[in-house]
């Protein structure tokens, strides 16, 4: 516990610290200072604690999880880390407006946030990218990108919004029975989510709607793994890898485990000392073969003869 | 009508001597068969005649070593290719053949020919025959060209090479169909896999000539990651096309479309690498003007070398990355008279600057900067302006702070706090590089030799404003230097390089280290 206090305290000392907070967020449009759904709020959580901060668009990561993201000082608060940007701030007690009127019933409030964060943005979601033809999405998110890039990501995320919608929670996609295209888009979905990295756009954009994923994990059990286990996988079954799979649908860009990083000094001295022991090796066995079987290079200088004009 | 049998009575009596020792070898060659591959006498008949027989054939040789003798070359005729197109043959050799109008000079475009059509590296054997001519014209020849196709038109190939572009070596394997279509064309297909976990993959084809072209054209798409995570925070990968549409022996101009991502999976990047993740589209025309005399690539003892690359980016798109990029390299190599030494001088600039409106203050694109540092010896490749030794690949040059995360730890938080490279916009370095023989004859039969090397560099940022606060001074002040010695073991896999390296002087963020460090690079 005290630990977490000195990394919050730390927190604070570089909040007040930063002269000026800057935003990153997507570019404005329709009148509004960012037009991205994700951004706005943070944008405007800020302005009502009235923090006063910087604007600076990003134009060239449309796929990205982490934008908005505040910076201050050295330090930065991205959208994919600890839950959101206003939840890391609320929680680091950095811009906490809940502080102001500790009376508002805590349930009353998360209540209110799940449902304007699921219900309202669900078919916000849906408005965007699936009833209007694209071209709202486009000016937020494409609009700055060269053209090749920008089609591509908007297709495929219009394609998977459509697939979402027509799977709804049934098991297959169209009338409850096995089609043609179940296959096809079963054969894709479960290449995109085992065979592309997780920095893969593609993957992450198949990510967002879990209903697919679902879709890919359930038929992936039935039809490819031997000991399955029946149902639509709400089970936590002795299968081992459809549960650590679930959990890691929801978010896209996952934390990189801090453990790799903090070797201690031991071990790095003990792993530099053994790849010069091995160089040296390396370096004696071709010594030894060099000069036992010597290098013929005037071989090498073939070439300067042929010279002629072309 | 052959020039040299002409009938005409107004000659000078010379002439007339000469007109007259060139009709009997004329009726030499109309007679005889000569080959140039092999002396083929034949011996059938009594001794006698085979003696009068190579009699003769000496006659022809004294006469071709001592005067011209002229000829016209009246056909030329191929043979033995079944898939290749005739006027691929007849575009590389026929004008060359055709316009050699002396004997001696014909001899020596057949093996220029016959070099030429080595080179395009689909044929497994080439013969070149001189044939007499139709018999009611004296003093023509036929040219035969007798080409053997390669019967597997697929070789693979794998091995280690060095990309100056990547930290170090990697492993490569590809796979090649030669000759596909008959036009000479080369398909390829290879992967490369470096020790820095650079992987690539990439399919290509080549045309020696593509109708009226006479340059080679070039086509290539490729799929590459670079991590440089280590060093500047991001991680990158490529997927491009690339057009080689003129190459000749100086001059290479290719155009290049790339789709660039940037990403940083750890989330540590500093603030200047966090503007440039993303996506961004890299339409670029490069043009390289080479000219390199040195005696050779991997041990240059005499000559010089001149390298000019330049690059316009942002060509078709707006929103793609513009910019301008250029370099020079400069090289050049003196004997000394002892040891087999030799002296290697060079020195090599390269500047990047962004364009468009408002270009003054735009940033310049991270990937296409300058970065210096790195084990790779300046002296084999021309395009040594990154490499300098004794200092990490990427280790000199601004540096920003990585990202802060308050932690538990109270103290050590900014000692643990990495920096990343950022690259410059101007670069410069130098090197001098004495390499010498060593006195056991055991080494030089080897060819292991040593060499002793002082390298100095700079780089500066100029964009984002930054040229405002540039000083010509202040960039010769912070000049990064280096001194060490070294051997060199060329061995069939890799050339291994173990040198000493000591930092005469570096800046405050640099990575330089003092002390033994090994370098690989390709053979060739």
């Amino acid at each position: 516990m005290a630990s977490a206090a000195a990394a919050a305290a730390a927190a604070a000392a570089e909040w007040e610290a930063a002269a000026r907070k800057v935003l990153v967020a997507r570019k404005p449009c329709f009148g509004l200072p960012t037009a991205c759904p994700n951004c706005l709020p943070v944008l405007l959580y800020l302005r009502m604690a009235q923090v006063p901060f910087d604007i600076h668009v990003d134009t060239s990561f449309p796929d990205a999880d982490h934008i908005p993201y505040v910076e201050f000082g050295d330090c930065v608060a991205f959208n994919n880390e600890k839950g959101g940007v206003i939840e890391y701030l609320r929680e680091e007690k950095l811009v906490d407006l809940n502080s102001n009127d500790p009376s508002a019933s805590s349930a009353d409030v998360l209540a209110t946030k799940a449902m304007v964060s699921t219900w309202l943005a669900d078919a916000l979601l849906y408005e965007l990218w699936v009833v209007t033809d694209g071209s709202v999405a486009h000016d937020i998110y494409f609009s700055d990108l060269p053209w090749p890039i920008g089609k591509i990501y908007q297709k495929a995320s219009a394609a998977y919004e459509a697939l979402s919608l027509r799977l709804g929670d049934e098991v297959f996609l169209f009338d409850n029975s096995r089609t043609d295209v179940d296959a096809l888009f079963l054969g894709h979905a479960l290449f995109v989510l085992s065979a592309l990295p997780e920095t893969s756009v593609l993957r992450g954009t198949l990510q967002n709607h879990d209903n697919l994923v679902n879709f890919a994990e359930h038929h992936k059990v039935q039809l490819l793994e031997a000991s399955s286990s029946s149902g639509l996988g709400s089970s936590p079954g002795p299968s081992s890898s459809t549960p650590r799979k679930r959990a890691s649908s929801g978010q896209s860009y996952k934390p990189k485990p801090r453990a790799k990083k903090e070797r201690t000094e031991e071990e790095k001295k003990f792993r530099r000392r053994a790849k010069y022991f091995l160089a040296t090796q390396l370096v004696a066995v071709l010594v030894f073969l060099s000069l036992m079987g010597g290098v013929d290079s005037s071989e090498f200088d073939d070439d300067d003869g042929m010279d002629y004009e072309e | 009508m052959a020039a040299a049998v002409d009938p005409a009575a107004d000659q000078n009596p010379k002439d007339a001597e000469l007109h007259e020792n060139t009709a009997e070898v004329d009726a030499e060659f109309t007679e005889d068969e000569y080959d140039e591959d092999e002396e083929d006498d034949e011996l059938d008949g009594p001794a006698a005649a085979a003696a009068a027989e190579r009699e003769r054939v000496q006659a022809v040789f004294r006469r071709l070593s001592s005067d011209p003798v002229g000829i016209r070359v009246h056909d030329v005729i191929i043979k033995g290719n079944i898939k290749t197109r005739d006027d691929l043959i007849e575009a590389e050799v026929a004008d060359l053949l055709r316009a050699a109008p002396t004997v001696q000079d014909l001899l020596r475009a057949a093996s220029v020919a016959s070099a030429r059509l080595h080179r395009l590296d689909i044929f497994e054997a080439v013969k070149i025959t001189l044939d007499a001519g139709p018999p009611e014209l004296p003093g023509t020849t036929n040219v035969v060209i007798e080409v053997v196709e390669a019967t597997n038109p697929l070789t693979g190939s794998a091995g280690v090479y060095s990309k100056p572009e990547a930290r170090s070596w990697s492993l490569e394997g590809s796979l090649k169909l030669k000759n596909l279509f008959g036009y000479g064309d080369i398909w390829d297909a290879s992967g490369s896999y470096g020790w820095d976990q650079t992987t690539e993959v990439g399919v290509g084809v080549y045309l020696p000539r593509f109708k009226s072209i006479p340059t080679p054209l070039m086509a290539r798409a490729s799929l590459s990651s670079q991590d440089w995570q280590k060093f500047s925070s991001y991680k990158e990968r490529l997927l491009g096309l690339s057009f080689g549409l003129l190459s000749t022996m100086n001059h290479d101009l290719s155009y290049n479309l790339t789709w660039r991502t940037l990403t940083d999976p750890s989330r540590a990047s500093s603030k200047a690498i966090r503007r440039q993740l993303g996506h961004n589209l890299l339409s670029a025309l490069k043009y390289t003007y080479k000219i390199d005399e040195r005696d050779s690539h991997l041990r240059p003892t005499k000559g010089y070398a001149f390298q000019s690359t330049s690059q316009v980016g942002g060509l078709c798109d707006s929103k793609g990355l513009r910019f301008f990029r250029q370099e020079f390299d400069v090289r050049g190599a003196v004997p000394l008279g002892f040891y087999n030494a030799a002296l290697n001088i060079g020195v090599g600039a390269g500047v990047i600057l962004p364009l468009g409106r408002g270009f003054m203050n735009s940033s310049s694109s991270v990937s296409d900067r300058f970065y210096l540092g790195g084990h790779s010896s300046p002296v084999c490749s021309l395009s040594g302006l990154s490499s300098l030794l004794g200092f990490r690949t990427r280790g000199v040059g601004p540096t920003e702070a990585r990202r802060l995360v308050p932690k538990e730890s109270d103290s050590d938080s900014a000692a643990s706090l990495g920096r990343d490279y950022l690259g410059g916009d101007l670069a410069v370095s130098a090197f001098a590089d004495l390499s010498f023989d060593l006195p056991l004859k055991l080494f030089r039969d080897a060819g292991i030799h040593g060499h002793a090397f002082l390298t100095a560099g700079n780089l500066a940022k100029l964009s984002e404003g930054e040229y405002k606060n540039f000083s010509v001074s202040e960039f010769q002040r912070t000049f990064r230097s280096s001194a060490g010695v070294g051997i060199i073991l060329p061995t069939t896999l890799f050339r291994v390089e173990v040198n000493y390296c000591h930092i005469l002087k570096q800046a405050e963020h640099d990575s330089g280290k003092t002390g033994i460090q090994f370098s690989f690079s390709s053979p060739m």
